[in-house]
């Protein structure tokens, strides 16, 4: 048997290495199923502790604006509430529905629901589904309403502060939001707030290219 | 350390064209030590007087393919992160036809030509040049054949998936196919072998 072995060329010893490795194959199963969820927990213990899985609300704002579409923006909110006010570009995604959803593992989803709680619960979730790039909007729909949609300026703010409250207005009159220069009744105002704000079309922004990638 | 490396964020876009710029080289001297520099050898193939291209092609397939399957049957890899081009087929179809035609007059494909051109070949810079004014002439009309370029999409479309069948069964008819090739090939170029200009010569 050795003697036959060494005997062959070598272009036809790779074809026996390939035959044996075929024949294998066929009772070797699926490769899809072969990688077992393992949750790295220091892995997701570290990103948690270095903040790099939290998107800033105004700086998804800007990449709103600027048109970006190399994320799939999920609302995790129920079908009514995501009925009354979405941020623009988001695809509504249920939590409970989010296990069976078709999003792809490559790529980048941002998550976002009214605050960090279930937000961060979608993230777990997808993680152990071996997702990797998954953000979350940091402080949900809350922050995003504090931030973008109704900023508000303190009486007592200092040069930078209003210097930047000047760019954020832009942006938050760009979704159709209210800055709020007022500083007395910010209680008040507050509370009528949530109406929904949507200027931007929704349907638009729904069919997006996806990246293209290979060669 | 798991595969597919750059998916899994080991290296950010800086340093993964670095890495694809190393690949490229391997590449390029890979193609050339295989002899795919020299516009002969390839065009011998559509004589089958030199099956050196289909050898050298089907034997990477079979290698990358039976590594790609085993690295992920046993969990190394993430198959699903891997990146399956979508197929239009009846555009890629003429594609394909168009580029034949290319490969068969000119005696190159996109790749090869490079390779040609970096070994200071005449034939190979008039070749990528070729190419340019192609991509030029391509970019520019494309407005008015983007509907048909992209028609008949099929989705990111695998043989498993085709055909309904064992992810692993579909492993073993490839590398049988590629065997039943080789021989096919051997047999070919001993049949037309006085079609050889290199053994005329």
């Amino acid at each position: 048997m050795k003697k036959f072995f060494s005997n062959l060329s070598t272009p036809k010893k790779l074809a026996l290495v390939a035959i044996l490795l075929g024949v294998v194959a066929v009772f070797a199963g699926n490769p899809y199923m072969g990688s077992e969820v393992r949750v790295n927990t220091k892995d997701l213990a570290l990103t948690t502790v270095k903040n790099s899985d939290k998107i800033k609300p105004l700086e998804l704002a800007d990449w709103i604006i600027k048109g970006k579409a190399d994320y799939t923006l999920v609302d995790l909110r129920s079908d009514d509430k995501f009925g009354e006010y979405f941020i623009p570009t988001a695809m509504n995604i249920p939590l409970v529905q989010l296990p069976e959803s078709d999003l792809l593992r490559n790529q980048k989803i941002i998550l976002y629901a009214d605050d960090d709680v279930n937000t961060a619960q979608a993230w777990f979730i997808l993680k152990s589904k071996n997702f990797n790039g998954v953000y979350l909007l940091d402080g949900g729909l809350k922050k995003w309403q504090d931030e973008v949609l109704f900023p508000k300026l303190a009486v007592n703010a200092s040069k930078e502060e209003i210097a930047q409250f000047e760019k954020v207005k832009e942006i938050s009159k760009y979704f159709g939001g209210v800055p709020q220069t007022g500083s007395t009744e910010t209680i008040d105002t507050k509370v009528q707030m949530p109406t929904p704000q949507v200027t931007t079309q929704p349907g638009a922004t729904k069919t997006k290219k996806k990246k293209r990638e290979g060669c | 350390m798991n595969a597919p490396f750059f998916k899994f964020e080991y290296f950010n876009f800086d340093v993964s064209l670095i890495i694809a710029f190393i690949i490229g080289i391997g590449f390029g001297f890979a193609l050339e030590r295989g002899g795919f520099g020299n516009a002969k050898i390839l065009a011998a193939q559509f004589y089958f007087s030199n099956m050196r291209v289909l050898k050298v092609m089907f034997t990477a397939i079979v290698t990358a393919m039976l590594g790609i399957y085993f690295l992920s049957v046993i969990g190394f890899m993430d198959l699903s992160l891997v990146y399956v081009s979508e197929t239009y087929i009846v555009p890629q179809v003429l594609g394909g036809l168009i580029l034949g035609f290319g490969f068969i007059v000119g005696g190159y494909c996109p790749g090869t030509s490079l390779v040609s051109a970096a070994t200071g070949r005449l034939d190979g810079f008039m070749f990528v040049f070729g190419v340019i004014a192609g991509i030029f002439v391509f970019g520019e009309m494309f407005p008015l054949i983007e509907n048909f370029y992209y028609s008949t999409n099929l989705g990111s479309l695998t043989l498993p998936q085709y055909f309904n069948l064992p992810y692993g069964l579909v492993v073993f008819f490839v590398v049988m196919m590629a065997l039943g090739a080789f021989a096919a090939a051997e047999w070919a170029e001993k049949k037309f072998a006085d079609k050889n200009p290199e053994n005329s010569l």
